[in-house]
Parts: C-alpha cells; sequence; structure tokens
C-alpha cells in the first residue's frame, strides 16, 4: 500500500487527469455561470492533455506533444470565441446566467 | 479558504528548499538533462537507471502528490466559488501545477507553453471579462434540492470509478510499471553537402544526417510538429484567424448602440 504512494506510475497520472475531468464535468453540470462553465471546459481540455502526455511518454512518442499543442491552440480560438458570445449577450441582457439565456429555445 | 492556499504555498515553498538544498537527486528538471541514451527499438541500457532516471523515486513522489493536491484542489475551487476573480484564480494555481506535471512528464517545451498560453493569455482574458461583466451571481447552483443533489453526486461518481477504472489498469507497452526514462528521439534527413564536405553521401549525392534530440524538447516536438502534423499545424493557425475574425464581430457594438455614419 505505500508503494501506491511513495512509486509514482503512469496510473497516477491518468487517476488524476480522470479526477480534473469529472471536477469539470460536475462544474459544467452543477454551475450556471456562464464562465465558471468554460472555465471547466478549460479543464477538462487540460485533463485531456495530461492524458495525451501520459500517453505520449508511456509510448516513447512525440505525436502526443504535437496533439496536445493542438487542442491548447483550439482552447484558445475556443474562449476567444465564447468570450466575444458572452459580452454580446451581456450586452443585450445584462446577465450570464445560462438558465434564462432561451432564445434559441422556441 | 486563503489559510488553504497560504498552506499549499508553503508546501511548495518547502519542496522547494529541500529540493536545491540536495538532500536527494534532484528530479525537478526532469526532461531538461537525462543521460540515458537508448536508441528507439533497442532495449538495452548499459547503466542500471537511478531515481533520476526513472522518475519514481520518492522524492518524485512527493513532487507529484503535492502538485496533484494543489490541481485538485484548485479545480474544486473553481467550481464552488461564487466571486468569479477567486474562481479565476484558483484556475490559475491548476493550470500551475498542471505544467509542473507536464515536466514530470518529460515534456517541458508543453509545460512552458501551458503556462504562457492558459496562465498567461487565457486567464487574462477571463479576467477582462469578468471585469467587464462584473456582476454578482443570484443563485450560483443549477441544481437545488437534495433530490438533484444526489442524482449530480452519484452520476459524477459514476463517472469517476469509472474512467478511474479504466485509466489505472493501462498497462504500457512493454509492460513496465516503472517510468523509465523516455528514450532520445533520433531524427534522420538528407541534405545537399557543402563545399568540401568530408561527409559521405548516398547515391543520390545527399549526405545522410542523424541527429538526437532529448524527449519532449522544443527540438524534438518542432520536429513532429513541423514534419508529420505540419498540416493539422497550417490548419491551427486558419482556425485561430477565423476565430479572431469571429470573435471581433460577434463583440462588436451593434450599430443602433452608437449612431456614428460609416461605422458598420
Amino acid at each position: 500500500m505505500s508503494d501506491l504512494f511513495t512509486h509514482v506510475g503512469y496510473g497516477h497520472f491518468l487517476a488524476l487527469s480522470a479526477v480534473l475531468f469529472t471536477i469539470g464535468v460536475a462544474g459544467v453540470l452543477l454551475r450556471r455561470n456562464i464562465l465558471i462553465i468554460m472555465m471547466s471546459i478549460e479543464l477538462m481540455l487540460n485533463a485531456a492533455n495530461l492524458t495525451i502526455l501520459t500517453f505520449a511518454r508511456m509510448h516513447g512518442d512525440l505525436s502526443g506533444h504535437s496533439f496536445a499543442l493542438i487542442v491548447i491552440a483550439v482552447a484558445a480560438a475556443e474562449v476567444a470565441v465564447g468570450l466575444a458570445i458572452v459580452v454580446a449577450l451581456f450586452r443585450g441582457r445584462r446577465h450570464v446566467d445560462v438558465d434564462r439565456i432561451t432564445m434559441l429555445k422556441h | 479558504m486563503k489559510r488553504v492556499v497560504l498552506a499549499l504555498l508553503i508546501l511548495v515553498g518547502l519542496v522547494a528548499i529541500a529540493q536545491a538544498q540536495g538532500a536527494a537527486p534532484s528530479p525537478a528538471p526532469a526532461g531538461v538533462t537525462h543521460t540515458v541514451v537508448a536508441p528507439m527499438g533497442q532495449p538495452g541500457v548499459s547503466t542500471p537507471p537511478t531515481d533520476v532516471d526513472t522518475g519514481s523515486g520518492a522524492w518524485m513522489a512527493l513532487l507529484f502528490w503535492t502538485f496533484a493536491g494543489v490541481a485538485v484542489l484548485g479545480s474544486i475551487f473553481v467550481i464552488t466559488r461564487r466571486n468569479l476573480i477567486a474562481a479565476v484564480m484558483g484556475m490559475v494555481a491548476t493550470f500551475f501545477a498542471i505544467a509542473v506535471l507536464y515536466m514530470m512528464l518529460y515534456a517541458s517545451f508543453l509545460a512552458v507553453i501551458q503556462m504562457l498560453v492558459y496562465a498567461g493569455a487565457i486567464m487574462v482574458l477571463f479576467v477582462f471579462v469578468i471585469m467587464v461583466l462584473n456582476k454578482p451571481e443570484d443563485e450560483p447552483w443549477g441544481l437545488v434540492g437534495l433530490p438533484g443533489k444526489a442524482l449530480a453526486g452519484l452520476a459524477m461518481l459514476y463517472l469517476l470509478v469509472r474512467a478511474v477504472g479504466v485509466l489505472w489498469n493501462v498497462t504500457p507497452p512493454d509492460q513496465k510499471v516503472a517510468m523509465d526514462a523516455p528514450p532520445q528521439i533520433v531524427v534522420s534527413w538528407r541534405e545537399q553537402p557543402k563545399l568540401n564536405d568530408p561527409r559521405p553521401t548516398d547515391q543520390n549525392g545527399l549526405v545522410p544526417v542523424s541527429e538526437r534530440y532529448d524527449f519532449g524538447s522544443t527540438a524534438a516536438v518542432g520536429n513532429s510538429l513541423f514534419g508529420e502534423y505540419v498540416f493539422p499545424f497550417e490548419a491551427i493557425s486558419i482556425l485561430l484567424l477565423i476565430a479572431v475574425v469571429g470573435a471581433i464581430a460577434i463583440a462588436r457594438p451593434l450599430k443602433d448602440d452608437h449612431d456614428q455614419p460609416g461605422v458598420s
């Protein structure tokens, strides 16, 4: 049992990324503020990156590093567009509560 | 909550001091230098690997648990705070801890990019938008009532158990649990010989060159990115251009906000 704590293996990193991903999912599901939801999405992307890099190290293959870099760039693009949408929404209706933004629903 | 953050900072400082005093072989700058040279496909390494090479010693474990704890606590901080600036600070701590974990995974270039792009650019963007919005939340939680919370908790627990159960049992390709140092990346190419080049040429008159780069270093990642993955890289540049134009188009004030002539 002490070996679990003193010898860090690949499973530790993968389990940590699973924990971070779950926290991100919980943030998306539980919170109503759209900024917190976007931060939770960033958290999930980071957890996926951690998994990719762990597998890259496990296989000694650098393709995973290229994938992770591309994921980071896509996350940056997503944040730019998402925050622009948030600003545009807030300008019209003075709140960013996702439960009350239903104009595409009807 | 301030005390928790302070305690974590003190713990990180203690780890740094212990590292600096050299009480153990320092595993911190993983990925910067490692001397085990094992060509890809050849398993034989003459010297027995030390803790620094395997990255699985007790000091490495201390670093891992410290920064894994910072990452998990910071992300919980993110999804529980009502104050948005506090949430952003938790996010920055999480990104910093994840960058340290990237270093432990020999991904030094990605760690620096993580710090620059996430903690530097994306979080600053969040802070600016929060500054523009600056409105306290009325009801921060989407699920109210005990049944909803219990259902959400059970669903999260199920997701966590299943994800950890799958990922924990992943076996490395060579059936080793210990994390040996990854082999150096060998990059080979052919180039035109220079004038009076003593190097031998092949039948096409080109000089075969082979270089070794550390795993995860900028040169190795660049060789992968600009060689095999050059099309995704170029596609990313177009995506970023579209995203920037789209962000400006969406966030621009509407026409009737300012009725200046000529501003469309």
